[in-house]
């Protein structure tokens, strides 16, 4: 029986609302390691986005080249970009936390060109795509079609988000990283351990991108230009969010995605990378301190 | 002495096509579109080298403004037959006009803001690029930009070309040296090197940051309009991140803020990877190689360029 | 009328009222000192003055032109000058070009004049890099015209600092702390050198720490704790005013 067109165009702009959700959730993910270790470093990290799709390049290795299965592959990308993190920190982000923002800048966007090209040398140019169970399954809910795994990166990302509230309230390490995003000189004095702490913080940003990256991989193409404009739009909700206030970030991802989405759909697909920065943009005219204003600490 | 050489040099440079052609004809061709693509990049990064290295304003959206020049120009070229001097001058005004308008706000951005901005500028107009195909073709690319007129001067060979390019090079030079010495420089650096101060000695930082960034934006959009003409085709690729990866290792290798410097940069980091006929995506890579360990090894130098001093508390 | 008035100047961080209703006024050719124990507001009513802070609320007048949120290049153009309290040079810049970049104010006017730099125009040139020349000798920096500023001692900074102040001739003399950090021979040079501005009829408003310095030139000392102005008065009475002492003291 065909369905009346008014249900369609509900239905239609459900599915892009929940598009843009789980947009949001993989951009809030990022955003929020981005977020964490602006506000607990002070750095600039341009090649956070890299983390993001050497995360989805190992997800792919494990589940399609390697056959593991999905649970294990999904944890085994993040575990890996922890380890990659973890090396990255002890060269080049130590040598690069005293200095200037200027040249955290640079020496993250060389590292960036460097891990894309590579990327491009070792896996090619040509995208990879990992379907999953969960990825072709589709929830038929009176109309509104939905992929499972659309609901699988809801799920976990709020599960992540409410982990990463309860690590930074409740844990040493957390009370310690919202010290230093707060006042970094008085930690070193009453004992905060600086370094250690910084580690943390990095190894828990690359491994937040490295799970969305695990999670969105089988909705999505892999190839590896991706990590420079998901850097891009992080960054620009990071900056909209308040440049270093984590749950700031997190809102703007949502709001980037579900304008992205929606805009890409009704106004204009080939545009909608756009949007973030527009939406950043709009953002640093009307209020130059961020949407929640100026906050101290994470 | 040294007038002596550097006369020599100049002689050098100016004959090169018929040295070339004496000395190894068979590779002309190859030489000159090697040297023309140095001269380009060359001027190119001068005026990169305004806004970051007399300036100190880390800016990402040069590839902007040389893409809006060489678009502009090409579609005037292509579709509105307009003679290169007119075209040229069209995409310096167009250039220059876009600097101006998005430097205001984005210099009334904290630092790390106006990075992330221009950088969000540049990836703008490469999705416009590759978008509004209406008018820019996107993938597609604009082709058959015409050969450069200059009134009854066609420059269709490559050793005109080259003098082309290479005047175009004298000529951002000579402005480069213009406007970084005397009043005017002292003017940039005293806001480089330390910008309360200068608000103290009655400099507005702002307008001359803005007047750096649309005067390099211009210039940059000239030398995209050249680039077009010189290729015939323009294409959304010729715009993206690697351009500014390209020159950044050029000012910062070469040397930041010295017309010297950027020239020795150029001349090393363009010819050289053509030269060594090195993979764009290999060159990428050792390119951020390079840059990574200069930026972490240099024991301050680089440092005391960009970063200004304490402000008054 | 006064060159310089403040009327109930505020500035708040967080919280912490900084500057407290605070109201200064300045005749012309007066000088002036802000004391006051640390914390206690001076130099962040200088800023706010100068245009570096915005304030929260009062006034700033400065020949009756309100400048208080003037940003800091429209301040010094009206006439203002200061120093920093953290001596503020252009490291990379000759101490002479040091001098020259505080004319900037006054010789952009001429742009296409410059340009073609008419005879008219290098004579102003010549008269600045004069004035600058004369300036250095005068604080004793002459033979060091062409080094650069940033390989000068700190106590060679702050003279150069405090040449700069007086390159464009200012009607009014923002000194912040200029005693500070320096070896006795140069508190003694600062004081002739503020003493014989004071003769010239230059209006000088200086916040300083070293009280000997500060009743020894003050002709009239401010006196500022926690952000409010507790005392007014010639130095004779404000070293026997008993909130003063209590400020400093009687903690």
């Amino acid at each position: 029986m065909p369905r009346p067109p008014d249900t369609s165009l509900i239905t239609d702009l459900l599915e892009q609302l929940l598009h843009g959700i789980t947009l949001g959730a993989m951009y809030a993910m990022v955003a929020a390691g981005l977020a964490l270790m602006l506000g607990v470093a002070r750095l600039i990290n341009f090649a956070h986005g890299e983390f993001f799709m050497l995360g989805a390049y190992a997800f792919w290795f494990a589940y399609s080249e390697l056959g593991m299965p999905y649970p294990l592959a999904a944890l085994l990308a993040p575990a890996v970009m922890v380890v990659f993190g973890v090396a990255y920190q002890r060269t080049v982000i130590r040598a690069i936390l005293p200095r200037s923002w200027h040249v955290q800048l640079i020496a993250t966007l060389a590292t960036s060109i460097v891990l894309t090209n590579l990327a491009i040398i070792v896996f090619g140019t040509q995208p990879k795509e990992v379907p999953t169970v969960l990825s072709s399954r589709v929830l038929d809910v009176g109309g509104l079609r939905v992929v499972w795994q659309r609901l699988v990166v809801l799920a976990a990302s709020l599960l992540i988000f409410w982990g990463l509230q309860r690590f930074v309230a409740r844990t040493r390490t957390g009370r310690a990283m919202r010290a230093m995003s707060q006042n970094r000189e008085a930690c070193a004095v009453v004992g905060v351990d600086v370094q250690r702490t910084a580690m943390v913080t990095f190894a828990l940003s690359a491994a937040l991108a490295a799970a969305a990256a695990a999670l969105v991989s089988p909705l999505f193409n892999i190839f590896p230009d991706m990590g420079t404009t998901l850097t891009l739009k992080a960054f620009a909700a990071v900056v909209a969010g308040g440049f270093g206030y984590v749950n700031g970030a997190i809102a703007a991802s949502f709001l980037i995605g579900l304008t992205e989405a929606l805009a890409g759909s009704y106004i204009s697909y080939a545009y909608k990378d756009a949007i973030a920065f527009v939406i950043m943009i709009a953002v640093l005219l009307w209020r130059p301190q961020g949407l929640f204003g100026r906050r101290i600490g994470i | 002495m040294r007038r002596a050489g550097w006369l020599v040099l100049g002689a050098v440079v100016v004959t090169v096509p018929w040295l070339v052609a004496t000395a190894i004809p068979r590779q002309q061709r190859y030489v000159l579109h090697v040297l023309i693509f140095t001269a380009i990049f060359a001027a190119l990064a001068l005026s990169y080298d305004l806004v970051v290295g007399h300036v100190g304003s880390l800016s990402l959206a040069h590839p902007a403004f040389f893409g809006i020049g060489a678009y502009a120009a090409a579609i005037l070229a292509t579709r509105a037959g307009w003679p290169f001097l007119a075209s040229v001058l069209a995409a310096v005004l167009a250039a220059a006009l876009v600097a101006a308008l998005v430097g205001v706000p984005l210099f009334r951005l904290a630092e790390h803001a106006f990075a992330v901005g221009t950088l969000g500028l540049a990836l703008v107009a490469s999705v416009v690029a590759n978008n509004w195909v209406e008018v820019t073709r996107g993938p597609l690319c604009i082709t058959g930009i015409p050969k450069p007129r200059l009134g009854a001067l066609a420059i269709t060979t490559l050793p005109a070309f080259y003098w082309l390019a290479l005047t175009a090079l004298v000529a951002v030079a000579l402005l480069y040296r213009g406007l970084t010495t005397f009043r005017l420089g002292r003017a940039f650096h005293a806001v480089r090197d330390n910008e309360p101060l200068a608000g103290a000695a009655g400099i507005d930082p702002l307008k001359y940051r803005l007047l750096a960034f649309t005067l390099a934006g211009a210039i940059a959009g000239g030398i995209g309009a050249l680039y077009a003409h010189y290729l015939s085709v323009m294409c959304p690729e010729e715009m993206t991140v690697s351009l500014t990866v390209n020159l950044l290792v050029i000012v910062f290798l070469g040397g930041v803020g010295s017309l010297r410097g950027v020239l020795v940069g150029a001349v090393l980091f363009t010819a050289l990877p053509e030269v060594l006929r090195l993979t764009p995506t290999w060159r990428l890579v050792i390119y951020g190689g390079l840059l990574l360990l200069v930026v972490i090894r240099s024991p301050g130098g680089l440092e005391s360029l960009l970063s200004r001093a304490r402000s008054p508390r | 009328m006064p060159l310089l008035e403040v009327r109930g100047l505020v500035k708040r961080f967080l919280g912490v009222t900084a500057v407290d209703q605070v109201d200064l006024a300045v005749e012309p050719g007066e000088l002036v000192s802000l004391i006051g124990p640390n914390g206690s507001g001076k130099t962040t009513l200088f800023n706010c003055v100068t245009g570096y802070l915005a304030a929260d609320g009062g006034r700033v007048l400065f020949r009756g032109h309100d400048l208080t949120s003037a940003p800091p290049h429209r301040v010094a153009r009206l006439g203002v000058a200061r120093t920093f309290q953290q001596v503020s040079v252009f490291p990379r810049l000759s101490a002479l070009e040091n001098l020259l970049v505080f004319l900037q104010q006054h010789q952009e006017e001429q742009l296409l004049a410059r340009l073609l730099r008419t005879p008219r125009v290098r004579r102003l040139e010549a008269a600045a890099v004069d004035r600058a020349r004369r300036l250095l000798d005068l604080v004793g920096l002459g033979a060091k015209a062409d080094a650069a500023a940033g390989s000068l001692s700190y106590g060679q900074r702050k003279l150069l600092a405090f040449a700069g102040a007086l390159m464009p001739d200012p009607d009014l003399l923002l000194l912040d702390e200029p005693a500070a950090a320096v070896n006795p021979t140069m508190i003694n040079q600062m004081k002739d050198h503020i003493l014989a501005l004071h003769r010239e009829g230059k209006t000088v408003l200086l916040v300083e720490h070293n009280m000997d310095v500060v009743m020894d030139i003050s002709q009239r000392i401010v006196v500022l704790d926690h952000g409010q102005k507790i005392a007014e008065g010639p130095p004779a009475a404000i070293r026997r005013d008993p909130r003063v002492i209590e400020a400093y003291f009687g903690r």
